[in-house]
């Protein structure tokens, strides 16, 4: 096989190789250099879930069981009971994030639209009771994905700020 | 025999089939919503519509009877998309509440969706908004929900003869309700929501609870009365959810009443004790089961055999109380007691009774005290060309369907009832054409209370003027039957009263007995607390269980396997749904025993073998649903019994039965405690008037031997000059003890 003289003086194959190489030397990297920075969360995340609260500040959920029953993990556990004027009542709704696969069929399943898949995703703790949450955890969860300011946010944020110093 | 071809299959069925009924002979599943097979057809729906070879129009299955070479087709393009519109019209004002509906996931208006496949709006959707109403204490109405069905109103009407609840108004402004919107006038039987196809009518004991996907079910006979009811407990985990009918299933053919449906809720009442006691020189103090059986058998040992005696209550099992016989064997005694005698055995079955052309009931309100059977009585009444012949105090419900319904006090009505049994023997009264009916008919059928023995012993002169009656004794207790047939009901309640208050028993040992609210039996208080030896077992801490030295906590009818022995002499088979952490009667027994030196098995099946070998009228009994053959109703002839009321006063004072309350378990129930929580005086309007009381108003009741606070109740039921209370409260049965009917003075 002949070869160019042009090409053995110039390396012209070695630039052509690296050219893609020099492409990204000048843009925008992709990776985030977790955990000094934080990562974005994609639209459809599935993180720890929430649940709605209508205006008043009670809870959307009306205590279907439809979670409960869809959930492969068996993670979700539910008390109802009859109140006192007649009216649908939670007794207990109790998510356990050690069980919880993230799988979102209880967003999925829910007729009344309140239970979400939220942004959160650190639910690192230390005792395994910790991991069990409550009606009152999911609802202040919603409140928390609507303002924006997951857990991990505050986290990440904190060791960016420890870097800098 | 006809011949019907559906869907190319050829069926042979008997004149007057329905195509349903031959559908189902054929194997062929035509959906439908209003239809119920222990109903009229009605054919209000339309979702059963199908199609016949050679006809233009389509029919309604569950109302058309075949007729002889009929072709049908169930299942086409047209069929579906009529059933489908016949659906979806439904939904137009259905509120889509399913998340929040108690009938959600068995709900046949959800089923039917899904099976014609409506996915889609199609109309503009109107739901109503009407508010939920609540003045039901048992079952909640949302008539939202209702699709009109009206098998509500046809229940209330042909099986439980009541007609509470009717359509109102017509075309789109039809609802289910009470004419001008007046409260439910309602037995709680809850016949209504066992066959309420949506989330209408819902039981308000299971409201919002649970959902139904999350029940499991066991099969089981209701224990709280002796109609011996099949029924499902439905349970999750260890709690008892609901105890609910087997549609169509069992001798009450799916029917149940307000203390089954609405009153298990004992079963997980936190009132339950877990931890057995002993009590020493007063000082009551927490031990475990088997510390206190040892305790029990230790003393027993040190005891005189013959002053030990037993009790047993006809709430516990064929299998623990033939365990308790095998126990008084142990021990060496024949001091065996129960609240059952065995002058009087079951002699009829249901069916009986059904297929009955002329009833007569004896002095008891059979519909409260065994509401099963009353709706039996009430098929027999309602017959063409039957008769019924009712004599009670006050007005019961069968008023309505009876014949002949005869009132009085006590002592004119035992009198009366005295000239109908002479009747038969050919005196000429005003019974004459009553007793004439009896007499001529086919199968005549005498109801009767197996406890008042006035009346037993007119029953038994009415067969022996007419061999062809067959007798009905209505016993109060799920086991009733089967504790006698164990050998409990020999020895008379007199004999017991007698040792006790002599000092001649040193140790009872009763099991499931709460002595302290049996008529007869309750003035033994006293004497029972001074006993060197009391052991009650009990799921409650009784009235009884209080005075004891040692209490047992055991399981209820729901948390142990065996048999129940009902009225009419059928062995139904308990299983075991639940685990409380409570043992069973028969554990106890055996640990007693084995104190004593004897093994006897716990096993409900090695119990029964032995039962089979020892006891000759259950040698080859079906236990799942056989009768016993008795030999006779009356083991031995009775003497004639005099109907007196003691004392003196103005009132005749009698004993109700109470659709609510059948003995001690019912009484722990928060729901029907709510309905009906303490002993209330029935006063007729005109004495009421007479003495200016008003409902509510507390009044002194006086008698000889006895005096009493109480609530009256004005029932325009009652007869002028007779007043009425339950038996078996602890206020009451003091009273009951000086006699079945007293007199009794009002004081205000």
């Amino acid at each position: 096989m002949r070869r160019n003289i042009f090409e053995t003086i110039f390396f012209s194959e070695i630039l052509k190789g690296l050219s893609i190489t020099l492409g990204y030397m000048f843009t925008k990297p992709v990776t985030y250099k977790y955990p000094y920075e934080a990562t974005p969360i994609q639209d459809r995340f599935r993180g720890v879930q929430y649940i709605k609260t209508n205006e008043d500040g009670s809870t959307k959920c009306v205590g279907c069981y439809l979670c409960q029953k869809v959930c492969p993990s068996e993670c979700i556990h539910i008390e109802t009971d009859c109140g006192p004027k007649g009216e649908r009542l939670i007794r207990k709704y109790e998510l356990d994030l050690s069980r919880c696969i993230y799988c979102g069929y209880c967003e999925e399943v829910c007729p009344v639209d309140a239970i979400h898949m939220g942004c959160e995703w650190n639910t690192v703790d230390n005792t395994r009771d910790n991991y069990v949450i409550n009606m009152k955890t999911l609802s202040q969860n919603y409140k928390d994905n609507v303002a924006g300011n997951w857990k991990n946010k505050h986290l990440k944020k904190k060791l960016v700020e420890g870097v800098q110093q | 025999m006809l011949t019907v071809k559906i869907n190319g299959k050829e069926v042979e069925v008997p004149q007057g089939t329905t195509i349903l009924d031959a559908a189902k002979e054929a194997g062929v599943h035509i959906p439908v919503l209003c239809h119920d097979s222990r109903l009229n057809p009605f054919g209000a729906c339309r979702v059963c519509l199908v199609e016949q070879v050679g006809m233009p129009k389509l029919q309604a299955a569950c109302t058309t009877p075949v007729t002889d070479k009929m072709e049908l087709i169930t299942e086409s393009e047209k069929l579906s998309r009529v059933r489908k519109t016949a659906i979806e019209l439904l939904l137009i004002n259905h509120p889509l509440d399913c998340p929040v509906c108690d009938k959600g996931g068995e709900c046949t208006l959800q089923d039917l969706t899904y099976e014609v496949g409506v996915t889609k709006v199609r109309f503009d959707a109107v739901p109503n908004d009407t508010p939920v109403d609540h003045t039901n204490p048992f079952i909640e109405r949302d008539i939202d929900r209702c699709v009109l069905c009206g098998r509500c109103v046809r229940i209330c009407d042909e099986v439980v003869n009541i007609q509470a609840i009717s359509f109102l108004n017509r075309g789109t402004d039809t609802q289910i309700g009470t004419s001008f919107d007046q409260p439910w006038n309602c037995e709680y039987c809850g016949q209504c929501i066992s066959v309420c196809p949506v989330g209408s009518l819902n039981n308000r004991v299971y409201l919002f609870k649970n959902r139904p996907w999350n029940l499991e079910s066991e099969k089981t006979v209701c224990g709280l009365c002796s109609c011996g009811c099949t029924v499902s407990i439905d349970y999750e985990g260890n709690e008892v959810f609901r105890m609910n009918e087997m549609p169509e299933e069992g001798v009450n053919h799916g029917y149940m009443c307000a203390k089954g449906r609405f009153g298990f809720d004992f079963m997980n009442s936190v009132k339950r004790e877990t931890e057995a006691q002993i009590t020493v020189g007063g000082e009551a103090k927490k031990a475990s089961v088997t510390e206190a059986v040892e305790y029990a058998s230790e003393k027993l040992k040190a005891m005189n055999t013959d002053s030990v005696a037993i009790v047993v209550s006809p709430r516990i099992t064929n299998e623990e109380a033939f365990l308790a016989k095998k126990l008084a064997d142990a021990i060496g005694t024949k001091n065996i007691f129960s609240t059952e005698t065995d002058a009087i055995m079951p002699g009829a079955t249901y069916e009986d009774v059904e297929n009955s052309d002329a009833v007569a009931v004896l002095n008891i309100n059979v519909t409260e005290s065994n509401p099963i059977l009353g709706l039996a009585v009430r098929v027999a009444a309602r017959k063409e060309g039957s008769s019924l012949i009712t004599f009670y105090p006050s007005e019961t419900a069968l008023k309505r369907v009876t014949t002949k319904f005869v009132t009085g006090n006590p002592v004119e009505l035992a009198a009366d009832m005295e000239k109908f049994c002479a009747a038969f023997a050919g005196a000429e009264n005003e019974f004459t054409a009553d007793a004439k009916r009896l007499l001529d008919a086919e199968n005549p059928v005498v109801v009767f209370d197996a406890y008042n023995m006035a009346d037993a012993y007119i029953a038994q002169e009415i067969q022996k003027a007419c061999s062809k009656v067959k007798l009905v004794p209505a016993k109060a207790k799920n086991n009733s039957a089967g504790v006698v047939d164990m050998g409990f009901g020999v020895n008379a309640p007199e004999d017991f009263a007698k040792g006790v208050e002599t000092g001649k028993f040193k140790a009872v040992i009763s099991f499931g007995e709460n002595i302290a609210v049996r008529t007869g039996w309750s003035k033994l208080t006293g004497a029972l607390s001074k006993l060197e030896l009391l052991m009650v077992t009990d799921p409650f801490m009784s009235d009884t269980a209080k005075l004891a030295n040692v209490y047992v906590p055991v399981a209820t009818f729901a948390e142990k396997s065996g048999s129940f022995t009902n009225l009419e002499g059928r062995v139904q088979l308990v299983s075991k749904a639940v685990d409380k952490g409570v043992v069973s009667d028969a554990e106890i027994i055996s640990g007693l025993a084995k104190g004593l030196g004897t093994e006897l098995p716990t096993d409900a099946y090695a119990v029964r073998k032995l039962i089979e070998k020892e006891v000759k009228l259950y040698a080859d009994v079906q236990w799942d649903g056989g009768t016993v053959a008795y030999p006779s109703v009356f083991k031995t002839e009775l003497a004639k019994v005099a109907t007196t009321a003691a004392g003196s006063g103005k009132f005749y004072l009698y004993p109700a039965s109470l659709r609510l309350h059948s003995g001690s378990y019912t009484r722990w129930s928060p729901d029907l405690a709510k309905v009906y929580g303490a002993p209330v005086l029935d006063v007729s309007v005109e004495d009421a008037k007479e003495m200016g009381l008003n409902k509510d108003d507390k009044v002194k009741l006086k008698g000889d031997g006895f005096t009493g606070e109480f609530v009256v109740e004005i029932n325009k039921q009652v007869t002028k000059g007779c007043i009425s209370l339950p038996e078996d409260f602890v206020e009451t049965a003091d009273i009951f003890s000086n006699g079945r009917y007293l007199k009794a003075e009002i004081i205000k």
